[in-house]
């Protein structure tokens, strides 16, 4: 186990290194003058020379990496072409934001997952398991912004249920940040949901298949017995795998649902950064996501192996 | 990484009866992939008729004539400049399959080539392609896509090339199991102690047996590539005015879904349809051709 | 003494209260879901507004977003009425030389910035010298200006090195001339620091900016207890916040839903013509755009009504010069008609054949890829193909200045003296003559306006230099837009103003 980690963590920092390469080479594979162009017309040579100086872009391009990697392991990501602050203050305002939605959304994923995949993959074949089938497909070829739309549309435009959008702190308006989270977490939260519903059922089908589930049986358990104890169980790490995937990318990607409903977090961060051209914003928007993705990842992994001990003589 | 070990698992089929009559009945006794492969022949029948069976050019701006609900002159209604939205949803289907297509092209491509040498040639050659595709993955697809549009610039051609380059990993990751797992089987070794060579080795006995998930995994990769562009096409990155795109006019109708429904519900649909379409398609040639590889959903489940 | 010590402490205690969470929160934040509470008055606005500001340095700044804010924290010497003519603000009072040459402004005793530092004429020579110093976006505006310089400590003047009629124009028109303390840093930048009726507070990226009342204020107000901005940037979405009490005010309203708004009675909606017009610009120094006849063709062949309707609904009016009728220089001149005809004449006259033009627009405001789509069918019907180039607004202001287009289609706001816009656009040394327009007897007609000190004869020059501007098709005017603002019943007090200054001041919330 101890040297599955060793290796795990190894290769996990590799990629992390590339993603840092990728992520620096960013701003210098933008044709032109990346300073220049995001001034547009605030162009002023006294705040070029400061943000170029501050940017380091005069260095070699080995010795700018290493400036990059080294503020970037110490927290700091540079500051914001567009608005003088710095990017990790920026990232971290918008965290809270980011949050509310991945969580709140990954629990409506759950809620619809979890009893749908488990009796679908139970009844299988039955009228449930063909409905479940049918939202799965439904839900992951629906265009969640198409989603958005509708749902600000009738909830908040013909029923006036709820705030089409926008994001009030929970801290200053407990029932305020609830109402406005319900629409944008049920949009990601059901595009999730019939994805996840499908890992379930065949997560739930694969372990009813195995022979633990027949000795179980055999022995002359109750159905249900058998149900919650060896099949769930064994079912549950698979699952989590993909929980823990999807919550990674809940966390980075759900750009247009934020864009839509003016919500204040990482990904419509991003899309304003490509707008306005905040290089170093987009940087480290992209770099925090793939940091949080990777972590996730490792964690998963290792759970995973410490749950089946298999993986790791693979 | 998690992904790698099911994949890995999936196993090459390698029955020789005539593989696309097995291939066509198993489509055919599926509904739901009958009904994927109608929509594809009247997308294909769209993207290639296009203007001609257009009762209206699509581009056309007729101001006194805007925001038309449905009838029998404007099927689909007209949009906020007079344009026949049925026109133009039928000329988006040209660039929502030409983007599909090329973009899984250069996935595929790319992909492919890369997962047959990481497989085929192993150790550090192995190691470096897979650390790459994982790095490649510690990105959401999307933002991906989207850093990718900011170093090149939005445009139909730079949004093929990123929604190509997101989608090469999962290609290289899929080819590279399978070709594991082909590898030290008795025709392939047998062929190598007969001395032949890498080249030939790869292209007549391990791609051949490799290629039922890669088809699989094409049809899944179109669904994703036709909604990414309807989602860069949507943020504005993708398609330009005045051509229509699916994403571009839900964007446009979003302002005007109190005023004119049709606007967004007509394109919007064209995209549920067309991705419904080749998910479907997807799942079914996996049943036929590799039951042990992932549906389309798990396969975004991995990978969105 | 002793009042202001408690309340420094207040404010202490609400700050601490309110920080406690470590991020900013709105102190009021509640309000806006229960209108109806118990305070009677003060309370705070919540405006939406559709962008986010890109800093809050009046001087730096380009974004309109910035000044909605920054309209209500700083002020200018002078300012703008509702009627566009010049009242005093921090300046009470000002007297030019007989030679035109100095102008000499008595500041407002007892003003203190929202630090409460005292504003004195060091202040005023620090702010105009560092957008001349600094040749920041507005130093344009300062000329004819040789010297700013505080002769006393409530006393400016100013020294020109030619008669500037229009000098207040230059230095009020808009809060881009605003007036910082003199110990401005980078810190204020992003937490402006000014006189004006409101003070900032915070700004949560992405969502909001908070304002509090200015209780040393200078004017009548404010008596709301604060502003707060926030930022949405869907139409719809900000009209269904409106409509939902989310929030009171708001100026993104979709043109297409203003006929619709008009009969809801829960709302208030007001319209105004504004003086911004929006126009498109051949480039000169490309050909054949050289050519005035191929410039006249794409004049000729264009239905104005159409692209205005298309790209405003009926929130604007057509025109074939700048600024609208009813406005103090507006030229009553309008040669052009729909006459694709015309154009192709004129493209034989020039013996230009299969013209493709490149049509530069920006999403940044979404009318000009609209009225582009209109344009390009148009000028297909006279044989011009059309490529439309659709940029980000950087990208867009960059190919401007390099002068890599063929035509661009935009807009050019709040517009108050005609030096500002006709010669910085049409005269061949103007700031904003992209487009490489240089006729010697137009810059003659603008040389001589903007010294002439008679409104009359003023006015005389410049309608002879426009209609030239517009026969020639410098630019090719197309429309006034209207400045549309909606707000609840509750908001009292508030007028929407033709140069889009939103000013909240003397607004009340009745709740």
């Amino acid at each position: 186990m101890a040297s599955y980690v060793v290796r795990r963590v190894a290769q996990a920092l590799v990629v992390l290194l590339g993603v840092s390469v990728v992520v620096f080479a960013l701003v210098h594979l933008v044709p032109g003058d990346p300073i220049r162009v995001s001034m547009g017309t605030r162009f002023n040579p006294d705040a070029y020379e400061a943000l170029r100086a501050r940017a380091g872009f005069d260095l070699p391009l080995p010795v700018q990496y290493g400036r990059y990697l080294a503020n970037a392991a110490a927290g700091d990501l540079g500051v914001s072409f567009r608005s003088g602050d710095p990017v990790t203050t920026t990232l971290l305002g918008r965290l809270p934001a980011t949050l509310s939605l991945a969580g709140s959304a990954l629990l409506v994923a759950l809620l619809i997952a979890v009893p749908l995949g488990i009796f679908s993959a139970i009844r299988s074949g039955s009228k449930l398991d063909y409905v479940a089938t049918v939202f799965s497909q439904a839900g992951i070829s629906l265009p969640d912004f198409w989603m958005a739309i509708l749902l600000i549309l009738l909830f908040s435009g013909v029923l006036g249920w709820l705030p089409p959008s926008g994001y009030v702190s929970p801290l200053a308006d407990p029932i305020g940040w609830l109402s406005h989270l319900v629409l944008p977490a049920i949009t990601v939260g059901v595009v999730s949901g019939s994805i996840l519903t499908r890992f379930v059922r065949s997560s739930v089908l694969e372990s009813l298949g195995e022979d633990y589930t027949r000795t179980a049986r055999s022995k002359g358990l109750h159905e249900r017995t058998v149900v919650t104890r060896h099949v769930l169980r064994n079912a549950l790490v698979p699952i989590i795998t993909v929980t823990g995937l999807q919550l990674a990318y809940l966390l980075g990607g759900v750009i247009i649902v934020e864009v839509i409903f003016a919500w204040p977090g990482l990904g419509q961060l991003a899309l304003l950064a490509v707008q306005s051209r905040d290089y170093p914003v987009l940087q480290g928007t992209v770099l925090l996501v793939a940091v949080v993705f990777l972590l996730i990842n490792l964690i998963v992994d290792l759970l995973y192996a410490a749950a089946d001990p298999r993986i790791r003589y693979k | 990484m998690s992904a790698e070990t099911a994949t890995e698992a999936g196993a090459p089929v390698e029955e020789h009866a005539p593989r696309w009559r097995v291939l066509l009945s198993a489509v055919m006794a599926n509904r739901l992939a009958l009904f994927g492969l109608v929509v594809l022949g009247l997308l294909v029948m769209a993207a290639v008729l296009g203007e001609r069976l257009a009762p209206y050019p699509p581009n056309a701006a007729d101001v006194p004539e805007r925001l038309r609900p449905p009838s029998l002159r404007h099927p689909f209604g007209t949009d906020e400049l007079g344009r026949d939205v049925f026109s133009r949803v039928l000329v988006a289907a040209r660039v929502s399959l030409q983007v599909g297509f090329i973009a899984v092209g250069i996935s595929l491509a790319a992909g492919v080539l890369l997962g047959l040498i990481a497989g085929f040639y192993g150790r550090w050659i192995d190691d470096a392609i897979m650390r790459v595709t994982d790095m490649l993955f510690a990105f959401p697809a999307i933002l991906l896509a989207i850093a990718i549009l900011a170093v090149l610039g939005p445009g139909i051609a730079n949004a093929m090339i990123a929604i190509g380059i997101v989608y090469t990993p999962i290609f290289a990751r899929i080819t590279r199991g399978s070709v594991l797992s082909v590898r030290e089987r008795v025709f392939v070794t047998a062929a190598r102690s007969l001395g032949a060579s890498d080249l030939r080795l790869v292209t007549l006995h391990v791609l051949p047996n490799v290629l039922a998930p890669i088809i699989v995994q094409t049809s899944i990769s179109l669904a994703f590539a036709i909604l990414s562009e309807a989602a860069l096409s949507f943020l504005g990155l993708g398609v330009q005015p005045p051509d229509p795109s699916w994403g571009r006019m839900l964007a446009e109708g979003r302002g005007f879904v109190q005023q004119a429904w049709w606007m967004g519900v007509f394109p919007g649909a064209a995209i549920f349809v067309t991705v419904l379409a080749f998910n479907l398609l997807g799942d079914a040639l996996r049943d036929a051709l590799d039951p042990r590889q992932r549906s389309a959903i798990e396969s975004r489940g991995l990978t969105a | 003494m002793l009042a202001r010590w408690l309340a420094l402490f207040v404010v202490l205690l609400l700050g601490l209260a309110a920080c406690g969470g470590g991020e900013p929160v709105d102190v009021d934040g509640d309000e806006s879901a229960d209108a109806g509470g118990d305070e009677v008055a003060g309370g705070t606005l919540i405006a939406a507004i559709s962008g986010e500001p890109d800093q809050l340095d009046p001087h730096q700044t380009s974004a309109y977003a910035s000044f909605q804010v920054l309209e209500n924290v700083y002020d200018t010497l002078v300012q703008p009425t509702e009627e566009l003519e010049f009242e005093p603000a921090l300046a009470t009072e000002w007297q030019v030389s007989d030679d035109q040459l100095t102008w000499t402004f008595t500041l407002r005793e007892g003003v203190s910035f929202h630090d409460g530092s005292d504003f004195t004429a060091d202040d005023v020579a620090f702010s105009y010298n560092r957008i001349i110093d600094e040749e920041l976006a507005n130093a344009y505006r300062f000329t004819s200006v040789t010297e700013v310089r505080a002769a006393d400590d409530m006393t400016v003047e100013i020294e020109v090195d030619r008669p500037t009629p229009n000098l207040l124009a230059n230095i009020g028109a808009f809060k881009g001339m605003s007036i910082v303390p003199e110990e401005f840093d980078d810190e204020m930048a992003s937490s402006p620091v000014g006189t004006g009726p409101f003070q900032f507070e915070s700004h949560s990226e992405g969502q909001s900016i908070e304002l509090s009342a200015n209780p040393e204020y200078w004017g009548d107000g404010p008596s709301l207890d604060g502003v707060t901005f926030r930022f949405i940037s869907e139409g719809t979405v900000a009209l269904t916040n409106l409509q939902g009490g989310e929030a009171h005010w708001t100026d993104n309203i979709p043109p297409q839903q203003i006929e619709q708004l008009s009969d809801d009675d829960s709302l208030v909606l007001e319209s105004v013509p504004s003086t911004d017009y929006w126009y498109f610009a051949a480039n000169q120094t490309r050909e054949p755009f050289d050519k005035p006849e191929v410039r006249q063709a794409l004049a000729w062949a264009i239905d104005r009504e159409a692209v205005t309707s298309a790209a405003k609904f009926d929130a604007a009016t057509v025109n074939q010069t700048a600024i609208p009728e009813g406005s103090a220089f507006y030229t009553d001149y309008a040669p052009y008609e729909h006459d694709p005809d015309r154009g192709r004449e004129l493209l034989k006259e020039a013996g230009v054949e299969d013209l493709e033009v490149e049509l530069m627009v920006t999403d940044e405001y979404p009318e000009t890829v609209q009225a582009a789509q209109v344009l390009e069918t148009q000028w297909g019907e006279v044989g011009i193909s059309t490529n439309i180039r659709t940029l980000d607004f950087a990208t867009w202001l960059d190919e401007q200045g390099e002068g890599n287009f063929d035509v661009f289609m935009l807009g050019w706001l709040g517009n108050i003296d005609p030096d500002d816009y006709y010669y910085a656009q049409h005269h061949s040394e103007g700031g904003f003559n992209f487009h490489g327009y240089a006729n010697s007897e137009v810059d003659d007609l603008l040389d001589q306006a903007r010294e002439e000190t008679e409104d009359d004869a003023r006015k005389e020059l410049y309608d002879e230099a426009v209609q030239m501007i517009v026969d020639e098709a410098s630019y090719v005017y197309l429309y006034n837009p209207d400045v549309v603002q909606a707000w609840v019943p509750e908001v009292e007090g508030y007028t929407v103003r033709s140069d889009r200054a939103i000013r909240f001041e003397n607004v009340a919330l009745n709740q």
